[in-house]
């Protein structure tokens, strides 16, 4: 039997700060915002395609506004931290997801991998579904064997870092600075990461205090599972028709 | 900090409780899938809701939606003759086009001596490579011009029939230009046929 002792005297502390719904509400305000377009768009691209030489702040900007608004990305954060209760494992996974997308992304940048990104979204997709899988504690109550859950991240990061390559990819950027551009693509990556994961964890602490979380966690992690296939279903309609 | 603490929260599941959770998740996502998304996005919709919901090809470009991009396979081709047609002659001039296949015409018909109009009979029409003998008539009256766009309903030879039935000699001038493969002339009992490069 499991304990919450991280959070022992702290459960009634948020209670009557609001209405008792206050947190959907957040995150239902949260979702318009999250769920814009994942491509990054038009006139973005268009504006660092326009632009000559170093430009570290636009790329930066451009690599942060990818991972607040790419909810591949956020629904499979959310499910990496979903039951973690202590801020240094969050840190220690989302350290291990950083290693693999930035050595994929950087990789596949610089090696010029060619590789189709509505396939990798795909997988990408998956991975979100793996992961709440995972959650549900499914590999060792179905096959009796689970991949260790740090040693998963590490591996799902490669295939993200692929994707967030792929998009960098389709702004054709410029060889003189393509390096620097880069690294500031994958520091503003990091930083997005970061922002998402803070507000994820606010909300996910918060939901966790409630005694209603263990009937609804079963529940979130059904609903997190379909939601990955149904982007791996969507990537791989476009890999086969757009 | 307890060290002791567990790392996460481990949920109390059995194998059938995620078993099911498992299929509940593929059967949402697949009708959410079939019925909204595919349509949708795609223009896909096996099983007919999508247009049944009025979202069949929800995310096209509106200047596709409204047919007025229409893509072609073929290469394009421009094509311009003139017809000598005494009085009582006639000749015939078509296009091979495949179903869908679009082309832009104009013709007019004038007088030889005076160069002004003149009216011809004729009649716009097309043979079905398909089905033998088939033939569909676009247009047939007296006239001395026609200009349009033209989309081959079918497979086949797509064009015109022109008929001098006035007492004077006229010249119809044709100018195309389209996704057609082949050009064919019927005068006099006899058939020429280009094939345009």
């Amino acid at each position: 039997m499991i304990k919450y002792r991280g959070y022992r005297g702290f459960t009634n502390r948020f209670q009557g700060v609001g209405p008792r719904y206050f947190w959907w509400v957040v995150v239902l305000v949260l979702i318009p915002v999250t769920a814009a377009a994942h491509n990054i768009s038009g006139d973005n691209a268009r504006f660092v395609e326009g632009l000559e030489g170093r430009a570290v702040i636009p790329y930066m900007y451009l690599g942060a506004k990818h991972m607040v608004t790419g909810y591949d990305h956020l629904l499979y954060l959310l499910g990496v931290v979903f039951f973690l209760l202590r801020v240094k494992d969050v840190v220690l996974y989302a350290s291990l997801f950083t290693l693999g997308h930035s050595i994929t992304l950087m990789g596949g940048v610089l090696l010029e991998w060619n590789v189709n990104a509505y396939f990798i979204d795909t997988i990408i997709g998956l991975s979100v579904a793996y992961k709440a899988f995972e959650n549900m504690n499914g590999f060792k109550q179905v096959f009796g064997f689970q991949l260790n859950a740090r040693v998963a991240v590490l591996i799902f990061g490669l295939f993200h870092g692929l994707g967030l390559a792929t998009k960098l990819q389709d702004l054709s950027l410029s060889a003189d600075s393509l390096v620097i551009n880069m690294l500031s693509f994958n520091v503003g990556v990091e930083i997005g990461q970061a922002i998402a994961l803070a507000g994820i964890v606010v909300v996910l602490g918060q939901w966790r205090k409630k005694n209603h979380f263990r009937r609804q966690a079963f529940a979130a992690n059904t609903v997190l599972m379909s939601l990955g296939f149904m982007l791996a279903g969507y990537q791989f309609s476009a890999y086969l028709w757009a | 900090m307890n060290t002791n603490a567990p790392e996460s929260v481990v949920l109390q599941t059995n194998k059938r409780k995620i078993l099911t959770a498992t299929l509940f998740a593929v059967v949402l996502a697949a009708a959410l899938l079939i019925i909204f998304i595919l349509p949708a996005e795609f223009n896909k919709d096996p099983l007919g809701v999508g247009e049944a919901l009025g979202i069949s090809g929800l995310s096209k470009p509106a200047s596709v939606s409204a047919e007025t991009v229409r893509k072609e396979e073929g290469t394009l081709r421009e094509d311009s003759v003139s017809f000598q047609l005494l009085p009582f002659e006639f000749v015939e001039y078509k296009y091979q086009l495949n179903k869908g296949g679009s082309m832009l015409y104009s013709w007019t018909s004038t007088k030889i001596r005076a160069g002004d109009s003149r009216l011809v009979s004729f009649e716009f029409h097309g043979e079905s490579d398909e089905v033998e003998g088939y033939v569909e008539s676009y247009s047939l009256e007296e006239g001395d011009r026609e200009a349009g766009t033209f989309i081959a309903p079918f497979k086949g030879i797509h064009g015109w029939f022109w008929a001098n039935h006035g007492p004077e000699a006229v010249t119809v001038t044709l100018s195309t230009a389209g996704f057609y493969t082949e050009t064919l002339e019927f005068r006099d009992g006899f058939v020429k046929k280009q094939v345009l490069k």
